[in-house]
């Protein structure tokens, strides 16, 4: 039985799985690590969705649609930047006022315009390319998992790597990460921290737009009602857990990328969908309860706090 | 380099926080501004500074006028600033920190940090700070830390600093550390402001000083042009409060004890902690802050565990009682953070006055409160404290802080509980609500309960107490009698730091 | 206060604006939208829509009044959802299962729902006390599987097959909530008035609500005036998700008289619940009116998309810019530790 499931065809499906949760996530570490508490990413990559076919359907160009992906997902964040950052919105709130106007706006343009309900198809959608890497692709296993995937998937793995050293050495970097921990001492220093969030908000719309862009153009070429189902909010989780650091976010997505991609594999053994559908959500329910517990247990150690 | 404040005017809403204050500061010179909490000092500053940009009258540097946008601004001009509550990143090296928003950049915008570890190893070197550049600064200790905040400016070119009360924090000789520092950046022609409420830090190293009292600049005057006495007076104007009487006691009965209390978090190396307070004594704990007296009194009141020893509250063992069982049986308890523990801000002040007597006869049935009673109640404690509110329905975030912390001594001190834990009681209030603070608690011990006194001011433990103890490193020191004992040695107590900060055990223990 | 109502009309310009854009989108009529709108919400014969409004209002009010619990006491549960779909699931097994109707099986289908919920809900609160999970995120990752859950059983076991839908089968008419004389509401939204009261006299007047309130604005204060903030909260939590529960019974009882796959998680009951707690900056007496206000709109919405041709998920574009702009006139409508999931 594990034969069957992890066959080529498994690794291919986990890579491409991965990919909108990864750049999610990665806009998600950006803000997290700037101080802003975001949990929108649901409704930037729904509306990086949309947007994606939408560009892709009045342009036929993949481009142009991924382009028009970036551009929601950034006007989502500008939201979000008038309303946290100029006004003194909560975040919270502020989040979840944004994911209800992306779920209502991409459901209420989806029938506005295109008069469909549901899911959107035409033959106008133009899909990014897939990219064939020679030699890599005739390596067994990984090979489907590192070739002939979205240019989208090779580009979010060369970001992560950008965004180690990013954080570490870039000035940018370090100034997010110092809004993040003590903007105070960012402002004493004469950089405005709305600035700095206000950025790092801006690359996280655009990270989440191509994470749109990869869920709808990429392989399938179409627009389902609530199309992100959720990813957002996975992608949150893996931002809490790993505190926002490049690598180990990395580690984290592509175990959900498995676990995502094994649950579609044992439906065929006549599982129910439901729960195989449901494994995602445990298993980050499970690797937030694993991570919290240390951090409690540590906690607990070293200050005996009693009643917290 | 030469710096001017003319007539600066800065208004918060109708209250006038700086009322047209003039001010000129030369360079190689110490200038100390010296004045109560809120009498206007950090605003001016801030002004000077680039913090607030929303004020009347004009700055002059060398002569020339200026106007900052931010504090940027200033900082280019070559002003520097040392906040009270020091402005750095934890989990980034010394380095990070003192190069911070001027980081020496390539092209793409990514740091050079060999050259500028270079230059920052050059400014340790040339002015002698015992500061090691690639540490975390969450591992240091207080005293360096306000050194790595210095070294912020010397790598910035500030040629004239500004600190914001720089020795609340510091041990005597931290203390004498800094000061040396000053007199060498004052050598070097460097202008200095020290921003401070303590009067015998002025007679020691400024060469000019200021006072300002509510807003209004009340003398600027050469050091030696001036007097103690005559600054003092200029500071709380003209009255001295009277001193507080009490009452001869003899006392004979333990209130509290604790014996070979272990406290986790402490950096003790598992060293126990005993205490005794006798019913009519007030016994003090003295100690710069951050010494384990919060984690103490925290396994006092019951929000921290110990992992052994007794604490005995009317010969009750309360080591496994939790806070509300140990308050049923006798225990008070001011905290020292006002905003968070002390009160809820966002509630009225009848609803916290009657927090944690809620669940007593008189105040409710156990399901339903008894609202007429909480009204008068809390109508009670308003007027014989003497707290100035519109009404016990508005919430306590709308009053000032002396009275916040009224309504608080005035809520626990109500209770007439056995032992009153009273922590840094009078932090960050004005003089008048210090003094009927004080007066309720030499009360409290005249009319015979236990009170101990956590307090980071020297002179409030030496006023009040009847013994002392010195917290130092998360050890008690032997009890003093407070007849007996000097300031210095006081201070040599506290000196203690041989072991690794606090922060640096944690971070080794980190998984 | 001039400023104020200024940035108050800015604001509603600026909504019609958007609102008004939004139908030209749609190539409706604004017109003939906004008297379907209208209609949609408060008209219809004999005023049936009013009625359904009543009856939606009574959904949202009463998530609203969880969300409200829970925040105030400062416990982020943004899991409505799920406790809402899990009280609805185990009242539509229950009440599948019960060999007798009337009142008191009424009353125990309703006991069953809340129950359920509750636990459900406190298992968020378990996992914040003792394995450190933040409640924000705990309560939210608990939806999911709600929703798996109650779909499986729909699917599967409790499946009506017969109808070619993921749905249980009918409940017995004897358990259906009753109808008001004379018209087709039911007698719900009555159960959820009297939930009201109560919530009110808990929030106003007891002890254990006004420790709960405490214990929200500052749990160090709490703390350190020996408050058992563990007990409160999880106590709190179960008060919430039981009122989420008994919302859940009321849909299957009164409305569906069944339980269909996604039911009550397709009209965004829970977050609409949410938001209007937030609109009213978690003021008890205020949730009632903003309850009614979204079900207006949801209903409105309804009625322009079946006359005007407008999509009804304008509704809850309006939802969310209305809650974006109050979220920013009050900063403070919630106490920081309810943000702390970091």
């Amino acid at each position: 039985m594990l034969g069957s499931i992890f066959d080529p065809a498994f690794a291919d499906s986990v890579a491409r799985i991965s990919i909108p949760i990864l750049l999610a996530a990665l806009g998600g570490a950006i803000c997290h690590r700037a101080g802003v508490f975001n949990i929108a990413l649901e409704g930037f990559l729904l509306m990086g969705a949309f947007m994606a076919v939408f560009g892709s359907h009045f342009t036929s160009s993949a481009t142009l649609g991924t382009l028009s992906a970036i551009c929601g997902g950034i006007f989502m964040a500008l939201l979000f930047a008038e309303f946290h950052l100029r006004r003194p919105g909560d975040p919270i709130v502020v989040s979840i006022a944004i994911n209800l106007i992306s779920l209502g706006l991409s459901t209420y343009l989806l029938r506005a315009i295109f008069d469909v309900s549901g899911v959107f198809q035409s033959d106008q959608i133009r899909k990014v390319s897939l990219l064939d890497i020679p030699i890599i692709e005739n390596i067994p296993f990984l090979g489907s998992f590192f070739s002939g995937q979205s240019l989208l998937f090779y580009f979010s793995l060369a970001i992560v790597i950008f965004a180690h050293f990013f954080f570490k050495y870039h000035q940018l970097g370090i100034w997010l990460r110092a809004a993040g921990e003590n903007k105070q001492a960012l402002e004493a220093g004469g950089v405005s921290s709305k600035k700095i969030q206000f950025i790092s908000l801006i690359l996280c719309g655009a990270l989440c737009g191509l994470g749109g862009a990869q869920l709808s153009i990429s392989n399938v070429g179409l627009f389902v009602e609530n199309m992100s189902a959720g990813r957002g909010w996975i992608a949150v989780v893996i931002v809490l857990v790993t505190g926002g650091r490049a690598l180990p976010l990395l580690g984290l997505v592509f175990l959900f990328g498995t676990v995502d991609g094994a649950s579609l594999r044992v439906q065929g053994f006549g599982w129910p969908q439901q729960f195989t559908e449901m494994m995602p959500y445990l298993a980050s329910l499970l690797a937030l309860i694993f991570v919290c517990y240390r951090k409690l247990k540590f906690e607990k150690n070293t200050q005996g706090i009693r009643n917290v | 380099m030469k710096a001017e404040l003319h007539e600066i005017s800065v208004k918060f809403g109708t209250f006038c926080a700086v009322n047209n204050v003039s001010l000129s500061f030369a360079p190689g010179e110490i200038h100390a501004l010296v004045g109560e909490n809120g009498a206007g000092k950090s605003t001016a500053m801030s002004v000077l500074f680039g913090l607030n940009t929303d004020y009347q009258g004009n700055i002059f540097i060398n002569d020339q006028l200026r106007r900052w946008k931010s504090p940027a601004d200033a900082i280019s001009a070559g002003i520097g600033m040392v906040h009270q509550h020091f402005m750095l990143q934890e989990t980034m090296s010394v380095l990070e920190n003192v190069i911070l928003c001027s980081e020496p950049v390539n092209k793409l915008g990514f740091v050079n940090f060999a050259a500028a570890a270079k230059t920052v190893q050059n400014l340790i070197d040339s002015y002698d700070l015992q500061i090691d550049q690639t540490q975390k600064v969450g591992e240091l200790s207080v005293g360096q830390r306000q050194a790595v905040e210095i070294l912020k400016l010397l790598y910035r070119r500030s040629e004239f600093l500004i600190l914001d009360e720089p020795t609340a924090v510091l041990t005597p000789n931290e203390k004498e550390e800094l000061f040396q520092s000053l007199s060498n950046f004052k050598a070097s022609g460097k202008s200095i402001i020290l921003i401070t409420h303590k009067i015998d830090e002025v007679m020691m190293i400024a060469d000019k000083v200021s006072v300002m009292r509510s807003g209004n600049l009340i003398s600027s005057k050469l050091l030696k042009n001036t007097s103690k006495n005559e600054i003092q007076q200029n500071i709380i104007g003209g009255k001295l409060p009277k001193p507080i009487k009490r009452k001869q006691m003899h006392p004979k009965d333990i209130g509290f004890e604790m014996q070979k209390v272990i406290i986790p978090g402490l950096a003790t190396g598992g060293k126990p902690i005993s205490l005794k307070v006798y019913l009519g004594e007030i016994v003090g704990i003295a100690g710069v802050s951050g010494n384990g007296q919060g984690s103490l009194v925290e396994a006092i009141v019951g929000i921290r565990n110990i992992l052994s020893g007794n604490m005995l509250l009317s010969n009750e063992n309360i080591s496994d009682q939790d806070v509300s069982a140990r308050r049923k049986i006798g225990l008070s308890y001011i905290p020292e953070d006002r905003q968070s523990v002390g009160l809820a801000l966002d509630a009225s002040v009848l609803e916290n006055s009657c927090v944690s007597q809620m669940r007593n006869k008189q105040f409710s049935n156990g399901y339903f409160f008894n609202l007429q009673h909480l009204f008068k109640f809390s109508e009670q404690l308003v007027s014989e404290y003497d707290i100035r509110v519109g009404s016990v329905k508005s919430k306590v975030r709308t009053m000032s802080g002396g009275n916040k912390q009224k309504l608080v001594v005035a809520r626990e001190l109500e209770q007439k509980k056995q032992l009153v834990i009273a922590e840094n009681p009078t932090w960050g209030v004005d003089i008048g609500a210090i003094n009927k603070i004080h007066q309720e608690l030499i009360k409290m011990r005249d009319m015979g309960h236990a009170i101990l006194l956590v307090s980071n001011e020297i002179e409030e433990i030496m006023g009040l107490s009847d013994r002392i103890h010195v917290m130092a490193n998360g050890q008690l020191s032997e009890s003093l009698n407070s007849d007996q004992v000097t300031a210095n040695k006081l201070g040599e107590l506290m000196l203690s730091r041989n072991e690794p900060a606090l922060s640096e055990k944690l971070e080794m223990m980190r998984p | 206060m001039t400023q104020r109502l200024y940035s108050l009309l800015a604001a509603s310009i600026l909504l019609l604006i958007i609102f008004a854009s939004l139908i030209w989108l749609a190539d409706a009529d604004f017109f003939k939208s906004i008297t379907a709108f209208f209609k949609g919400a408060f008209g219809g014969r004999k005023y049936a829509y009013l009625l359904v409004t009543i009856s939606r209002a009574a959904l949202i009010t009463g998530m609203a009044i969880a969300a409200l619990i829970a925040f105030r006491a400062g416990l982020f549960n943004i899991g409505g959802e799920g406790q809402l779909v899990i009280g609805g699931l185990a009242s539509a097994f229950v009440a599948i299962n019960l060999p007798f109707g009337g009142p008191a099986g009424i009353f125990l289908v309703l006991l069953a729902g809340m129950i359920a919920a509750g636990v459900w809900a406190m298992l968020a609160g378990i996992m914040k006390l003792w394995l450190g999970v933040p409640i924000l995120v705990g309560t939210l990752l608990l939806n999911y599987p709600a929703r798996y859950i109650a779909s499986y059983f729909v699917s599967h076991p409790l499946r009506d097959i017969a109808s070619g839908m993921p749905q249980t089968h009918l409940i017995e008419k004897s358990l259906w909530l009753p109808l008001l004389p004379g018209t087709r509401l039911d007698i719900g939204f009555i159960f959820i008035l009297f939930i009201f009261c109560i919530v009110l006299i808990y929030c106003y007047r007891t002890v254990g609500g006004y420790e709960a309130k405490m214990t929200g604005l500052s749990i160090d204060f709490a703390n350190a005036s020996g408050l058992k903030t563990k007990k409160i909260s999880l106590k709190t939590l179960a008060l919430s998700g039981a009122i989420a529960g008994l919302v859940g019974a009321i849909a299957v009882l009164g409305i569906h008289h069944r339980f269909t796959d996604g039911m009550l998680v397709q009209p965004l009951y829970a977050w609409t619940g949410i938001v209007a707690a937030l609109m009213v900056s978690l003021i008890p007496w205020a949730v009632l009116p903003a309850g009614f206000f979204f079900a207006a709109i949801h209903s409105g919405a309804s009625g322009m998309e079946r006359t005007a041709d407008v999509p009804k998920e304008i509704a809850i574009i309006v939802q969310g810019m209305i809650i974006l702009f109050v979220a920013s006139k009050v900063p403070t409508a919630f106490n920081q530790n309810i943000g702390s999931g970091k």
